[in-house]
This record gives structure tokens, sequence and C-alpha cells, in this order.
């Protein structure tokens, strides 16, 4: 390899690092390793509802419904600090206030809100695993999450903590409805799992 | 390579890598509500004709 192109793929890590994770997904997807994984998963999630957690989820509802308010308060905060932080890059709101402010502001309660929600999360889907893990809608939420999280922290972050006058505005408006986009599905598919397979 | 040739690379790379992501991101979840809209309507269908 030449000392150039050395040199391009060495400063294209996270560009190369996204485009091989969607591929590699892509390929899972359609592959028969997906069935495999999931087959493969059941025993765990047997497991998952004999442990304290799913033993107490399962026993008492009272405080499952607890656990889930605290699950569903924590989402309004995340919920709310993505919309605040993502309708401020898109110029909707707060328009008289630094993008910066807000940017950081909103992350540490996004952050707070994400260790809520995973927490409580881990808790709720201990006491519904054997109900869970027949729900396709259940494994979008998770892939919804997942890309979420990857998201958050690996693109957009890195992204908007450089000076946001240098990034090129389409790329802010694109990152700001992908990111709308995916915490809506992450909220919608997990509230659809409390009406589906009962 | 200069520090300032350097940090326009890693700019480049950021950027590259947002609208990479973020137009999987769209494209995915776009068809992904768009099948489940049209299955509700298919399923309306059914119900009520």
């Amino acid at each position: 390899m030449s000392t150039t192109s050395a040199t391009t793929s060495g400063s294209y890590t996270k560009t190369i690092t996204v485009v091989t994770l969607v591929l590699l997904i892509l390929a899972f997807s359609f592959s028969s390793l997906r069935r495999d994984t999931w087959l493969q998963l059941y025993e765990f999630f047997l497991w998952m509802e004999t442990t304290p957690f799913g033993v107490i989820g399962k026993t008492w509802g009272a405080v499952f419904a607890i656990v889930e308010a605290f699950h569903l308060l924590a989402m309004a905060l995340l919920g709310g600090a993505v919309v605040v932080a993502d309708a401020r890059l898109m110029g909707w709101i707060f328009a008289d206030i630094p993008a910066r402010e807000i940017l950081d502001k909103t992350h540490k309660v996004f952050v707070a809100g994400l260790i809520v929600v995973l927490a409580t999360g881990i808790f709720m889907a201990c006491g519904v695993a054997g109900k869970i893990y027949w729900l396709p809608v259940f494994w979008y939420k998770m892939l919804a999450l997942a890309t979420g999280i990857f998201f958050v922290f690996f693109i957009r972050r890195p992204l908007l903590r450089r000076d946001l006058n240098e990034i090129r505005p389409i790329v802010v408006k694109l990152v700001a409805i992908s990111s709308m986009l995916v915490w809506v599905t992450v909220a919608a598919t997990g509230r659809w799992i409390g009406f589906a397979g009962s | 390579m200069s520090e300032e040739d350097k940090n326009a690379a890693k700019m480049d790379d950021v950027q590259t890598a947002a609208v990479a992501i973020s137009t999987t991101i769209i494209v995915f979840f776009v068809i992904y509500w768009a099948i489940q809209i049209d299955s509700v309507r298919d399923l309306l269908n059914m119900a009520y004709g």
C-alpha cells in the first residue's frame, strides 16, 4: 500500500467502521446465522426469568409497575433531551440560545435518562423474558436501541463536539432527523411490546 | 501532514460517517414504518372492508 492511500484510509477510520458494520448487519440479517443465534438465545431468555429480577417481576405486579413507571419517566427524560437538542439543530426552537450550550446540557440529561432506561429495562425484560423472546417488535426495539446508542456516542457526539460552523448544514440536519427517527422508534416499539402477544 | 490538514481530514471522516449512518437509519426506519402502516391498513380493510 502506498503512503498516500495508507494515510487516506487511516483518516477515514470512522467511515470505514460504519460501512463495515452496516454491511455485517445486512449479511447477518439475510443469512441463516440470524435464526441460529435467535434459537440459541432461547436458553438465555429462560434463564432470565429464573433470576431474582425475573422472579420479582413475575410475582409482584406492583414492583413491576413501579419499575415500569421509572422506565417511562426516564424515557420521557431521554426523549425530551433528544427532541430539544435535535429541534435546536434543525433551527425550530431556542434559536436565541447558542446550540453548543443546549447540546452540552441535553447530553447530560440524555446520559442520565439512558442509564435509568437500561437499568429498569433489564429488570422488566427479566420479568417477561418468555413473552418478549417471541415478539419480532422486541428485536426491532433492540436493533433501534443499539443503533441509537452507537449513533449517539460514536457519530453524533464526536461530530457535534466540533465547531458547528465548520460542519455542513445538511449533515447537521441529517443527523438531527435520523436521531429523532431512531429514538421515536425505540419509544414506539417499546410501547408496542406492552400491547403485543398478550 | 500538518496539524490543520489532520483536523480537516478527521472532520471529513466524521462528516462522511455521519452521512452514511444517517442515510442508512432514515432509509431503514422509513421502510420499517411504511410496512407497519401498510399492514395496519390491510387489517382494517379485512375487518371493515
